[in-house]
């Protein structure tokens, strides 16, 4: 659910907003809805590692891989007509992180407002 | 605990969202720079175009249409002259905005804005040589003159439209990777560029060199090592033409010359070369169509996004294709039905040092003509990104400015090193100018008329505009402003107080060496003496070395009957006059008893070589690096004096040397007790040579060959990873016409034959676009690099069709 809910908000607020809309969107979803600490972090850098290389992918594969290829040597890999598979999972996990320990920080506010019994 | 938990977390998210949003040091946003939505993911261009595309701009005053050929380059036809500079702009911007943008900011000083306090130095030399000074001169003239200032404006409104239309997620990749906004578009701008080729093309100087050396060595053996004409040379305006005008007078040299009193710890260096070029045009008489050719290849130092950027332009008025300045209106090399014209580089000394007496340390006031006359002052404020502002304040004589007082030099800044403190800088491209006219004129030219009259108003950086038309003129000028100067005025330092020292006007532009229709029925530079020394004017002492000149002039001179692939495989020539005149010297003066196996191995190979610099000869490697080591080993020991930078005399007078002088006392190695011969540092030479591609590439294999050991490629403008070229396996070489090297060469190659349907052909190493992200960023390179050519779509008009077209796109107004 919680993944989801990410997953979608992200994907529409992203189209207007700077990338970093991702932090506070975890942050308010996994305060309303987390469920442990493991969920919170998981489900958020699950959706926006997912989402990131979705929207890597369609705007790389009608480019051939052309530009993610370059910018790998430019983040010092070896030439290679892969390097933009390595591109991609970068890219996911530089927005997985930023949106998994939003989202942590999002369950432990709760946690810190509300009791525990009333979860 | 809760609480403390809480808020740590979401501070240690907020750090880390933070760090993502800012550039570290050199290290891009990363979560700005990556994300899908926005980041560089966005500039990548599908393989696909579209097909169609209408745009309405408010900034339009009628239609425009233009129309992409295969290779994305724009024909853009438009119903005035306004709409098409406008378009012009906007196409240019579409394509290379960060490259016009990175490029006015390092003309200007303004890089350490975008890039921090790794430019302050950069950005202090060129505000302290008065880039935007100059600029700022250029635009003031612009604006007198109605049609240009017109270009201009069309020009700025159409980048500017452009720029509007751009979100931050459309921005090129670069400003995404340094982190910064694009401005917007100025005409000083513009101007700026054009600046920027005259500090390419016009702004060297030997005189704090030759000062040093003559202070050293005495006027013998300045006039023996430094002459003022070369013992080889093949002139461009052939030897014996007619000046048929009356010359005017010029000022006698004075007697005295001032010795410089301050020298840096700097080491002497070879003069590198590469700014170079090579055009011709050969009359109907010479060719298998019956009407003229020309032919241009323009040499810099080569860059993605590439240097120049092709165009077609139509108007009611002009129908003219070739290629641009990304960031200036109009076409710089090209050719329209009627004509076609080329540049290279004229190598006039245009740029002077006078040294400055200031009254005292306020520097309010500087001694000339027997009185103190006023400083003004000029404060240059340098933002720098990540840290305060820096304040310099730079001191304009009437000369110009004094671009580093005593003891203000900096030390490890290679561009200053032949910049002698407390001396004031005169230099042409300071002047008023309006350069842009030449260029609007050639554009639309009909004839040779149009053409001599096109060039009166050029002014800097001085180049040979070879010409040719559909009625058959051809000709060939060395154009720009010329002051008028005595013999080797401006050879040496000058004393800034005497206005005996100073310029004082110009040679006629009439006057300048021209050449129309010569009896060898072709004309040709390649950036050797304008001359002979029969001109009544004083041009410079020095000029580029005559080889590619020799080798153009005697291959143009046997050719009959040339098509189009004759000229390319000029353009291509990779043979060496270099090696012509001194291999069998060197060859015959091993002494082969002294070599070790490998050396005689090498040897062999080098004495048998074709003197042909072919990307698989290998050769060609063991030559190249031998000569330049001689050279090296010649004049090392005797221009190398700490704290006094000198330069070495000419590859001309050091092959003469070689040839004629063999008991030089040049050869001996003054730093060692015994005494060097010729045959000693040939010898010597010659080995360091086989030991130096033994070290890099192991023992010989296809690794020693010349293609590999040049190792070509095309550098991204600001050296990023990734955005550079793949390498290039061609041949060439500096004292070949195909004047390539590792970085540097042939920036555009065009040929184009006249007749009743012109036909051109063309290509640079690049792309269209200067997007790494695009398809077109370097499609043309592996074409260039084969030494094979484009046509060039050339739409006669808005009624032609070609199946070449693959995209159009209709602008109207809003």
């Amino acid at each position: 659910m919680l993944f989801i809910l990410i997953f979608i908000i992200s994907l529409v607020l992203q189209f207007f907003l700077p990338w970093w809309i991702i932090a506070p969107i975890a942050i308010g979803m996994s305060y309303w809805k987390a469920t442990s600490g493991r969920n919170a972090f998981t489900s958020a850098f699950g959706a926006i590692f997912l989402l990131w290389i979705l929207m890597g992918l369609l705007e790389s594969i009608p480019n051939e891989n052309l530009l993610a290829n370059r910018v790998g040597q430019l983040l010092m890999l070896p030439q290679s007509s892969f390097n933009w598979i390595i591109v991609l999972l970068i890219t996911g996990i530089i927005g997985g992180l930023a949106a998994g320990f939003s989202a942590l920080s999002g369950y432990y506010l709760r946690l810190a407002f509300i009791k525990p019994s009333t979860i | 605990m809760k609480f403390f938990k809480a808020i740590f977390s979401l501070l240690f998210a907020l750090a880390l969202v933070i760090t993502l949003n800012i550039k570290l040091g050199d290290i891009p946003p990363l979560g700005k720079f990556l994300d899908p939505f926005h980041g560089f993911w966005k500039n990548a261009e599908e393989k696909k175009v579209d097909k169609q595309k209408d745009i309405t701009l408010s900034g339009l005053k009628g239609n425009v249409e233009i129309r992409f050929d295969d290779q994305m380059i724009p024909h853009i036809f438009a119903d005035n002259n306004y709409d098409l500079y406008y378009a012009q702009g906007y196409m240019t911007a579409k394509d290379r905005l960060w490259q016009m943008d990175f490029q006015t900011r390092f003309a200007s000083g303004r890089l350490s804005e975008v890039v921090g306090p790794k430019a302050i130095e950069l950005d202090r030399y060129q505000r302290r040589m008065g880039m935007m000074f100059g600029a700022e001169n250029m635009v003031r003239e612009m604006k007198k003159d109605k049609q240009i200032q017109e270009t201009m404006d069309a020009y700025t409104a159409g980048v500017n439209a452009y720029i509007a239309s751009l979100n931050p997620e459309d921005y090129p990749i670069e400003f995404k990777l340094l982190n910064y906004k694009p401005e917007n578009w100025n005409p000083v701008n513009s101007a700026l560029l054009l600046k920027l080729m005259s500090a390419t093309l016009a702004g060297g100087s030997n005189e704090f060199y030759m000062s040093n050396i003559l202070n050293k060595f005495g006027p013998e053996v300045v006039n023996d090592l430094f002459p003022d004409y070369p013992f080889r040379e093949s002139p461009i305006i052939p030897q014996g033409t007619k000046w048929n005008f009356k010359p005017v007078a010029v000022q006698q040299q004075p007697a005295v010359t001032v010795n410089p009193k301050i020298s840096y710890n700097i080491k002497t260096r070879q003069i590198k070369e590469g700014i170079g070029s090579n055009n011709w045009a050969l009359a109907g008489s010479k060719t298998s169509t019956g009407s003229p050719m020309l032919a241009n290849d323009p040499h810099l130092d080569l860059t993605l996004p590439a240097i120049w950027y092709q165009i077609q332009l139509i108007s009611n008025d002009m129908n003219v294709c070739g290629v641009s300045i990304p960031g200036a209106p109009g076409v710089i090399i090209g050719f329209n039905q009627q004509v076609a014209w080329g540049v290279t580089n004229v190598g006039a000394d245009v740029l002077d040092w006078y040294q400055i007496k200031f009254k005292d340390d306020s520097k309010k006031e500087y001694w000339y003509n027997n009185k103190w006359n006023p400083v003004k002052i000029r404060i240059e404020n340098i933002a720098v990104s990540g840290s305060k502002n820096i304040i310099d304040t730079v001191y304009y004589t009437h000369h110009g400015p004094v671009v580093y007082l005593d003891n203000q030099k900096p030390e490890k800044f290679g561009k200053a090193s032949n910049i002698p403190a407390g001396h004031a800088l005169r230099w042409i491209a300071h002047d008023a100018s309006n350069d842009t006219r030449t260029f609007y004129m050639l554009n639309r030219a009909k004839n040779y008329d149009d053409y001599r009259q096109a060039l009166k108003y050029y002014t800097a950086p001085a180049q040979n505009f070879v010409f040719a038309s559909m009625e058959g003129d051809i000709g060939i000028t060395a154009n720009g402003y010329f002051p008028l100067k005595w013999k080797n005025h401006g050879k040496f330092l000058m004393d800034g107080s005497d206005p005996v020292n100073d310029w004082n006007g110009r040679i006629p532009a009439e006057q300048n060496p021209t050449v129309k229709n010569p009896p060898r029925n072709f004309v040709s530079s390649a950036n050797q003496f304008s001359t002979d020394p029969s001109y009544p004017y004083y041009i410079n002492w020095e000029f580029s070395g005559y080889e590619r000149s020799k080798r153009i002039n005697s291959r143009l001179t046997v050719m009959t009957n040339a098509t189009v692939d004759s000229l390319r495989s000029l353009q291509n020539d990779n043979y060496s006059i270099l090696a012509e005149n001194i291999l069998p010297l060197l060859s015959s003066s091993v002494n082969t008893q002294k070599l070790n196996a490998s050396q005689q191995q090498s040897f062999d190979i080098v004495s048998k070589w074709n003197k042909f610099f072919d990307a698989d000869q290998i050769g060609a490697s063991i030559f190249e690096i031998w000569q330049k080591e001689l050279i090296n080993q010649i004049w090392s020991d005797d221009f190398t004096v700490e704290n006094v930078p000198m330069r070495y005399p000419s590859r001309d007078r050091t092959v003469e040397i070689l040839l004629n002088e063999p008991n030089s006392k040049w050869f001996d190695n003054i730093n060692t007790p015994s005494k060097e011969t010729r045959e000693d540092v040939i010898l010597a030479s010659f080995k360091f040579a086989v030991d130096s591609l033994e070290r890099k590439f192991g023992p010989m294999d296809k690794d020693w060959q010349w293609g590999n050991v040049k190792h070509s490629y095309v550098p991204h403008l600001a050296k990023i990873a990734g955005f550079n070229s793949a390498f290039i396996n061609n041949g060439g070489s500096k004292t070949s016409v195909n004047a390539m090297n590792e970085t540097n060469g042939p920036s555009w190659r065009m040929i184009v034959a006249l007749g009743k349907n012109v036909k051109a052909y063309g290509v640079y190493p690049g792309g269209e676009s200067g997007n790494p992200g695009s398809f077109y960023y370097d499609d043309m390179i592996s074409t260039w690099g084969n030494g094979k050519l484009n046509e060039l779509l050339y739409l006669k008009s808005k009624n032609e069709n070609s199946n070449r077209i693959i995209s159009t796109w209709k602008m109207e107004k809003e």
